[in-house]
């Protein structure tokens, strides 16, 4: 018995639903799976100091190749987070007289947050990071007296930036002002859950 | 025949749909890697305004994460980018350039240099890129830089961002705080020029 006769068009519409999904498969994946790597090498990474739940990666320069496209003009510190175990808290107290921020970015790679030295005039920053799930208003009573910041995704990560120059000085105080940033667990955690 | 033909079709097909999935991953590659990314052009510049953004389309971000991922939100930083000078031309690793221009109207800014990987050209001064406070303006309060391989009169200068090897290179320009006006219009930014000097070797 023969059998039967391909349909090419049925397979043609198929084949071309196939080609769609996969286009916009690997677009929608491609920026999770670069934040993916970079959480996963981040938090992996033994080589890097780390301090308060932070990591403080060496001065910029050409032998830094985990990022693409990484100023040399500014020191960071990195903080991996995972908010399945409850919420994060981050705290820093700066005088540090030069531009530095502390951005938040979801595992998708979008940046949702972010604070600088004009938006924190007197150097300090009071976070509690909560996933999504969390009811926003509860939160913020639970959080009384820090900022609450809720994350569209559970795993993601901080990056602490600070303008710096060749001047040791400038470095010395970019150095200690990157230092007194801490990113850990939130105590209060359950009383938020 | 008969006994054969089922196989050959279940492998036919098999080969098909495989050909399929190669075509979409291919033409996703092929897009975000080839297409250029979108934004509003100054000069020979680019910014793309959705950069770091929630509001970013599945592209932009993906074209982000690939190329800069990790970007500030255009009210924090503004990222003018290019791969080509004033001519149009593809800007080369082996060849020198002359950029020129008023000093950006933001809190901080700085060109960098970017080899065709997007990662620092390795240098031992390292020098790896030009701001306000490296460069000097000249009496109509303008800045100039060069961008190239290393020459005697590179060696100890600020405003030199040496290159090495040969093939492509970026330019990003980076605009910390920038004034409120450059902000609702990036467009409008008087960028720096940029300008082939001499021959490419």
């Amino acid at each position: 018995m023969n059998p039967k006769p391909l349909n090419w068009t049925r397979h043609l519409l198929r084949v071309s639903v196939v080609v769609v999904l996969m286009h916009g498969l690997t677009i929608w994946a491609v920026p999770r799976l670069i934040m993916d790597r970079i959480i996963d090498l981040g938090t992996a990474d033994s080589s890097l100091e780390r301090a308060n739940g932070v990591t403080l990666p060496p001065p910029t320069d050409h032998t830094q190749r985990r990022i693409v496209m990484p100023s040399p003009d500014l020191l960071y510190a990195t903080c991996f987070f995972d908010l399945a175990d409850g919420p994060i808290r981050v705290t820093l107290s700066t005088d540090y007289p030069r531009y530095w921020s502390i951005a938040l970015y979801a595992s998708t790679s979008d940046n949702f947050f972010v604070v600088n030295d004009r938006s924190a005039p007197e150097g300090r920053v009071d976070l509690t990071i909560l996933p999504s799930s969390h009811d926003a208003a509860t939160s913020k009573v639970q959080h009384h007296g820090t900022q609450v910041v809720i994350s569209p995704t559970r795993r993601g990560m901080l990056l602490m930036r600070l303008l710096v120059n060749e001047d040791p000085a400038v470095r010395v105080s970019a150095e200690a002002a990157r230092r007194s940033i801490r990113c850990s667990r939130d105590a209060r955690r359950s009383a938020a859950v | 025949m008969s006994r054969h033909a089922r196989p050959q079709r279940i492998l036919l097909l098999t080969g098909v749909y495989l050909l399929a999935v190669i075509l979409g991953v291919g033409s996703a590659w092929l897009w975000l890697t080839r297409v250029g990314i979108s934004g509003v052009d100054a000069g020979a510049w680019r910014v793309n305004l959705l950069a770091g953004s929630q509001d970013a389309d599945a592209y932009t971000r993906a074209r982000i994460a690939l190329g800069a991922v990790l970007a500030l939100g255009r009210s924090e930083t503004l990222y003018y980018t290019t791969d080509h000078d004033d001519l149009g031309d593809s800007l080369r690793a082996e060849c020198r350039y002359r950029i020129e221009g008023l000093p950006p109207p933001a809190r901080w800014w700085s060109v960098t240099a970017y080899a065709a990987d997007h990662f620092l050209f390795p240098n031992d001064q390292k020098r790896y890129s030009v701001n306000g406070e490296t460069v000097t303006l000249d009496d109509a309060g303008r800045f100039s830089a060069t961008i190239g391989p290393p020459a005697d009169e590179s060696r100890g200068d600020p405003a030199w961002i040496p290159t090495a090897g040969r093939g492509g290179m970026r330019l990003t320009l980076r605009l910390y705080g920038a004034s409120e006006s450059v902000q609702r219009a990036p467009g409008s930014l008087a960028v720096p020029s940029i300008r082939r000097v001499g021959e490419c070797p």
